[in-house]
């Protein structure tokens, strides 16, 4: 057993059914399961799971919302019975999607997958000497671009693109801001919501689900709210 | 949970899709009949959802509380019973008027009935057979 999980899931013979999975395989421990998305939000906002088998349709806010206000992102399995959310899957980036009721064989092809798939450090600070630069480079219209950190105002995904907005230019590189959460420059940017990383010195005011940045509003999850806070110079 | 016995065969009600559930459950029959139970415990509580929305005509509550029943047939192998409810859903969907849903309605609730009985008798088999 050398994985943790926990399960969101509404249906409790679907969660019973992969607790059994789960016991079978010896492969994934089950820290917990959770029935509604708030629930599981308070866990893993003070626990660290290396999985999350995650429904989509639940009573209140869906799956989606989770990975949305989710602070750090363990490996994701979907589970649900429409393939309808197969798109929005892939556009989270989820490990693999199980559409219900899966085989325990299927259920063994996607713990392969969480196992194969690069590990996620959550809350790793990054070590790489980009971190630190002053500058970053970015591909854009076909030359590398030098823009300086105090230029950027904010990163806006755009499914497998990033628009960078500074005070005069937008530029649009492919790249996503998943991967860019781990190269830019921690002293200056910050991952506010799941398709926003913003300058920290570039915020003009903050308020109760968004912030401003040159008359440009961009939401705040609520996860990331407090850690946006603690980074504020508030006197 | 059983692992499967390759000198054992469970032969299931004809309503039940025997090679879909021998496949979903790699042949572990205590884990069917324990799946089984777990259906039976939330099939009440489902039903009655339905037939709520069915009560006060709300074709929106009434599609969901058939969604949300949907998989239980689906870990039960009553894979026509999941089409049905499928397409229930869909005539939700394209109904002017809940009215035109009514016979629809009505043969599903009696499938659902019948299901229901035969999951519990399904499940007395299986506890029957696991036990041997």
């Amino acid at each position: 057993m050398n994985l943790s999980c926990i399960i969101v899931e509404d249906l409790q013979v679907a969660t019973n059914y992969l607790i059994k999975c789960c016991e079978k395989s010896k492969l994934v421990e089950v820290k917990g399961h959770f029935t509604n998305v708030p629930d599981a939000l308070s866990f893993v906002n003070e626990n660290t799971v290396d999985l999350i088998f995650l429904d989509v349709e639940m009573p209140g806010p869906n799956g989606f919302e989770l990975l949305d206000q989710i602070a750090f992102l363990p490996k994701i399995i979907l589970t649900t019975s429409k393939k309808e959310y197969a798109y929005d899957a892939f556009e989270y980036k989820v490990t693999d999607f199980l559409k219900k009721p899966f085989s325990y064989e299927r259920f063994l092809e996607a713990m392969q997958k969480v196992q194969a798939a690069p590990g996620v450090a959550p809350g790793a600070a990054g070590g790489d000497t980009e971190t630190s630069s002053d500058h970053i480079y970015i591909k854009s219209e076909g030359k590398l671009v030098r823009l300086s950190n105090d230029s950027i105002l904010f990163m806006e995904s755009m499914g497998d693109y990033v628009k960078f907005v500074t005070a005069d230019k937008k530029y649009i590189t492919h790249n996503t801001i998943k991967n860019l959460e781990d190269k830019v420059n921690k002293q200056h940017f910050l991952k506010v919501h799941r398709s926003y990383i913003v300058n920290l010195h570039k915020i003009d005011d903050l308020r109760e689900n968004c912030l401003f940045i040159k008359g440009a509003e961009i939401p705040v999850s609520k996860a990331f709210k407090s850690i946006v806070i603690s980074r504020l110079n508030i006197i | 949970m059983n692992q499967s016995f390759a000198d054992k065969t469970f032969v299931f009600n004809e309503h039940i899709n025997t090679q879909y559930i021998i496949d979903l459950y790699s042949g572990d029959y205590g884990m069917i009949e324990e799946t089984f139970a777990d259906v039976l415990n939330e099939y009440a509580s489902l039903l009655e959802n339905i037939n709520a929305a069915y009560q006060v005509e709300d074709i929106g509550a009434l599609k969901k509380a058939i969604h949300k029943i949907k998989p239980l047939f689906g870990f039960t192998g009553f894979t026509s019973i999941q089409s049905q409810c499928l397409q229930f859903e869909n005539a939700c969907e394209a109904t002017p008027s809940f009215h035109l849903l009514v016979n629809e309605f009505t043969l599903l609730q009696n499938s659902l009935i019948q299901t229901r009985s035969i999951i519990e008798e399904e499940k007395e088999r299986l506890a029957l057979f696991n036990s041997r």
